[in-house]
């Protein structure tokens, strides 16, 4: 705990010792002005993740408005007072690195990677655009053509297509209703005024967490960001209306009906926030359905019945409850509802406790190298601690799961999970009441096509 | 700038070379960092073999080698890997069939029994044959799904004629229908074969100990005779100009233009990397093809250009992609040519060059990251043959490029008077835009 004398950062304590690879050797530190900052000193690899996180993705935003979070990701690479348009790329491409950024529900985040002799350009240009972004119009206009080129892609997109209509239809009130990317018909409404208000309310210290991983000296980065980004004020408070769903009560059907030479369906049920204690044994849920060729929708479904050509069940973890969902694409010559019966048959099998405990071993082991695998990278390991500080900050989370220290204790809570505890999640939220179930199908029903000949 | 002053970073990989008695190339490299290991082992074996009638044969080899072996069903071979969190994948794709499998460095060792119970023992049961076919049927039905899978799909099979790679690995319906157990046996008994192996390991391994036990394992795998492959046709760059429209009720145009394009052994490799950065493939939009068609003019999302990154065995192809709203349509087509044609008559800038020169040498360093980078790249140097101190050499080959190289091989590589061009999307057979009923 030296570096505090070093730089102005306030230190925040470790209180809980680092039980990840993950998380070994993460120094915590919050400046003044509320920008906290995660620094990892990896030897080995001679390279640098910068990562900087906003908390505000199309969760903050309101309808008739969507899709401003991940418009205003757009236009953070249209210049800033100190880099002209194309800069921020040009200097990225000179110094061989490479820059991009996302945004989903809960967050809006911005990387680069560069050799570890070059990487201190990443800091500047984010301490320059967090504030000194220039919102020219014409700029505006054109990148406002590239956003509906992006939400186009997810319209053609069959899948995309099914998930949008069943979050949709399952948040009838939370901002989880709409994609990140928007809905087309706000996209064309939206002014350059408008993001630069948006811009206005969230861009400051207070919401954002930069990560760096990689073959740095922590001291003088440190020194280095507090030069950069100390000077920049906290910023308002930047409320959000605080949406709760209410609790579904009975099951809802949607189709989306265009031309497809295959059918798909997806059923979402509602299902908790990240660190909420039901969600571990949900994890495991997801594992023993459809993670690899011994899972149950695989074996039930691709080798069984051969009936799909594919099955996957997918649960994330976001700062509001949000969806657990299981998918599956058919193959010609079967029909949705013998498939969608059978998907139901498995999930019974999970709430009456039909689980093998060397099937719910497997699903630990496979949580757990699947960090492994998925983190050799400083980026990767950056993106993983940045999420974490981002989305598992709230009082909910017990403290020693909170922000990045979620990471610390996701393998012993995912390991105490017992059969009882999948058993019991299941029965709670893998319910008829509480699911939405979509088909994806180019089928028009009897009834209309009875009616299309009337007319 | 000064960043030409600055160093350039220079992996040394730290690699071991063995060629075991019966033909088999083992690639061995340590890297301790985390406790994890990509075992990537790869026949020169793919599509590019099978003839016409026999389209999706490889590709069924390559996918059914997990369906069972002489001692174990699919079931056992899964379970074993899945249960100790692992990640197994096979294949057979244009000139190459393989077992991929990651692990936690601990259980490497079952890594290795996997790998080698498939490659030696697979007994590909009947009834997982037919479910196979069955299922990959459908999944080409799904491909008219995927409007850009579609347009690339349609760009091959005229730029490529002549040749297999005219066709998409996983076949058509109706050949893989006529597809039998016996075809697949065969196939695997003829081209699988250690002589023509490549085993790559990287991650947190022991040289000496792996070394050890894959000579025991592979040890017994005996040579065959017959795994020469045939004559590979070639396809010839086509004389004039061509043109196809396919409809698909979607929301976007998707636009490939382009020609045949070149191998990897092609000296002009190196010049025409520096060209494709140049002219369309870098990140971000400093490249001109994303620069002008999305961030100046915002016609698309995607924009891009490229003909190394196809380059193998056999010439790749030389693509131009665009998706964009169809009222662009005529807009995007006259940019891509346009922007192709400008390269070829006006050539680069000695301030471009210098560039994609920096920025080809300074992001060399990303592709040793992963251990499954690392073990992809060992392959990749023993196909070419491009040594092992390929990486400490990168940055030569990339300075060693000049203007006037650049300016030779775009005139001798690219030739904008005769492209193909294909569009997918709400268009009529002469490429006019159909409103949707």
């Amino acid at each position: 705990m030296t570096i505090i004398n070093n730089t102005a950062a306030e230190e925040t304590q470790t209180e809980f010792p680092p039980k990840s690879f993950i998380t070994q050797n993460v120094h915590k530190s919050v400046l003044s002005n509320g920008l906290t900052i995660l620094t990892k000193e990896m030897t080995g690899t001679p390279v640098v993740a910068t990562i900087i996180w906003y908390r505000v993705g199309s969760r903050n935003e309101e309808l008739g408005q969507t899709g401003k979070s991940h418009f205003l990701e757009h236009m953070l690479f249209k210049g800033t007072n100190r880099y002209k348009k194309g800069e921020i790329d040009l200097i990225t491409h000179l110094n061989g690195g490479a820059n991009n950024a996302f945004t989903w529900l809960d967050f809006t985040a911005y990387y680069f990677t560069f050799a570890s002799d070059r990487w201190e350009a990443a800091l500047e240009i984010e301490a320059s655009r967090m504030r000194d972004t220039t919102f020219a119009e014409e700029e505006f206009a054109s990148e406002k053509q590239v956003v509906e080129e992006e939400l186009r892609i997810g319209l053609d997109g069959p899948w995309e297509a099914l998930e949008n209509e069943v979050w949709a239809t399952a948040f009838r009130q939370h901002p989880y209703h709409w994609p990140t990317v928007g809905w087309l018909e706000d996209l064309e409404a939206a002014s350059g005024a408008d993001m630069k208000a948006y811009y206005d309310k969230w861009y400051h210290p207070r919401h954002a967490t930069l990560v760096i991983v990689g073959d740095i000296k922590r001291q003088q980065v440190l020194q280095k960001v507090e030069n950069l980004f100390g000077s920049i004020p906290t910023g308002p408070a930047g409320s959000s209306l605080n949406i709760v769903e209410p609790r579904q009560r009975g099951e809802k059907r949607l189709v989306v009906r265009r031309q497809t030479p295959v059918e798909r369906l997806l059923i979402g049920y509602h299902a908790p926030e990240v660190g909420h204690p039901d969600s571990y044994p949900l994890k495991i849920a997801e594992a023993i359905l459809a993670t690899g060729k011994s899972s149950r929708l695989y074996q039930r479904l691709v080798e069984g019945d051969q009936s799909v050509t594919k099955a996957d069940a997918t649960y994330h973890d976001h700062i509001d409850p949000s969806l657990f969902y299981i998918q599956a694409e058919l193959k010609p010559g079967f029909a949705l509802a013998d498939v969608e019966a059978a998907m139901y048959e498995e999930v019974e099998r999970l709430k009456t406790g039909d689980i093998t405990q060397a099937e719910v071993d497997k699903a630990k082991r496979q949580i757990e190298s699947s960090l492994v695998l998925g983190s050799e990278e400083p980026l990767q390991q950056a993106i993983l601690l940045g999420q974490f500080e981002t989305i598992a900050s709230a009082e909910s989370v017990p403290p020693q799961s909170r922000g990045y220290q979620y990471l610390d204790t996701l393998q012993e809570m995912v390991d105490a999970v017992t059969i009882d505890q999948i058993a019991s999640a299941a029965r709670t939220y893998l319910i008829q009441d509480n699911r939405t179930v979509g088909y994806l199908t180019g089928e028009v029903e009897a009834g209309e096509q009875e009616r299309g000949r009337a007319a | 700038m000064q960043l030409s002053q600055k160093l350039v970073a220079r992996p040394k990989l730290d690699v071991e070379r063995v060629e075991l008695p019966n033909g088999l190339v083992l690639l061995l490299s340590e890297n301790h960092s985390i406790p994890s290991v990509s075992i990537n082992t790869i026949l020169r074996t793919g599509s590019r073999f099978e003839p016409d009638d026999k389209a999706g044969l490889a590709s069924l080899t390559g996918a059914l080698l997990d369906s069972g072996t002489t001692s174990k069903t699919s079931q056992q071979i899964a379970e074993t890997i899945e249960a100790a969190g692992g990640q197994l994948a096979t294949f057979g794709d244009y000139q190459s069939s393989g077992v991929v499998v990651r692990l936690l460095s601990k259980d490497t060792t079952l890594g290795l029994e996997v790998t080698a119970d498939l490659l030696m023992n697979a007994s590909f049961p009947d009834d997982k044959v037919h479910q196979d076919i069955d299922r990959r049927v459908a999944q080409i039905k799904a491909r008219l799904d995927i409007p850009r899978t579609q347009a690339s799909d349609a760009f091959n099979e005229i730029v490529f004629k002549g040749s297999p790679q005219h066709r998409p690995p996983i076949g058509y319906s109706e050949t893989l229908k006529a597809l039998t157990r016996d075809d697949v046996e065969a196939f695997y008994r003829r081209y699988y074969a250690p002589q023509v192996t490549m085993m790559a390991i990287a991650g947190d391994i022991d040289k000496k100990a792996i070394r050890a036990s894959i000579e025991k394992m592979f040890g017994k795998w005996e040579r065959t005779s017959k795994a020469e492959p045939p004559v590979i046709m070639r396809a010839t760059r086509q004389d004039h100009p061509i043109e196809s429209f396919v409809n698909a009720q979607k929301e976007q145009v998707n636009i490939i233009i382009g020609h045949l394009g070149i191998e990897r052994r092609n000296p002009d490799y190196y010049a025409l990397l520096v060209m494709d950065t140049i002219l369309g493939s870098s990140p971000g939009f400093t490249s001109r093809i994303p620069r002008i068609l999305r961030d100046e003019q915002g016609l698309a999302y995607t924009t891009f250009s490229n003909i190394t990154s196809s380059a193998g065995l056999d010439p790749g192809r030389f693509v131009a992609y665009i998706g964009t709203a169809p009222e662009n349509l005529d807009r995007a087509v006259s940019g891509l040519r346009g922007e192709i044609s400008r390269i070829v008559a006006e050539g680069i800038s000695a301030e471009e060059l210098e560039t994609a020169q920096l920025y080809l040498t300074g992001s060399f360093v990303f592709r040793f990251q992963k251990n499954s980078q690392i073990a992809e790249f060992l392959l990749e140097a023993e196909t070419y043959g491009l040594g092992f101190d390929y990486p400490e050499r990168y940055a030569d080959l990339i300075r060693g490029v000049t203007v006037d190289d650049v300016n030779r091989v775009t005139r001798n590589y690219i030739d904008p008077k005769n492209l193909t061009t294909v569009v997918v999307g709400p268009v009529d057979a002469q490429g006019k835009i159909v409103k949707e009923a």
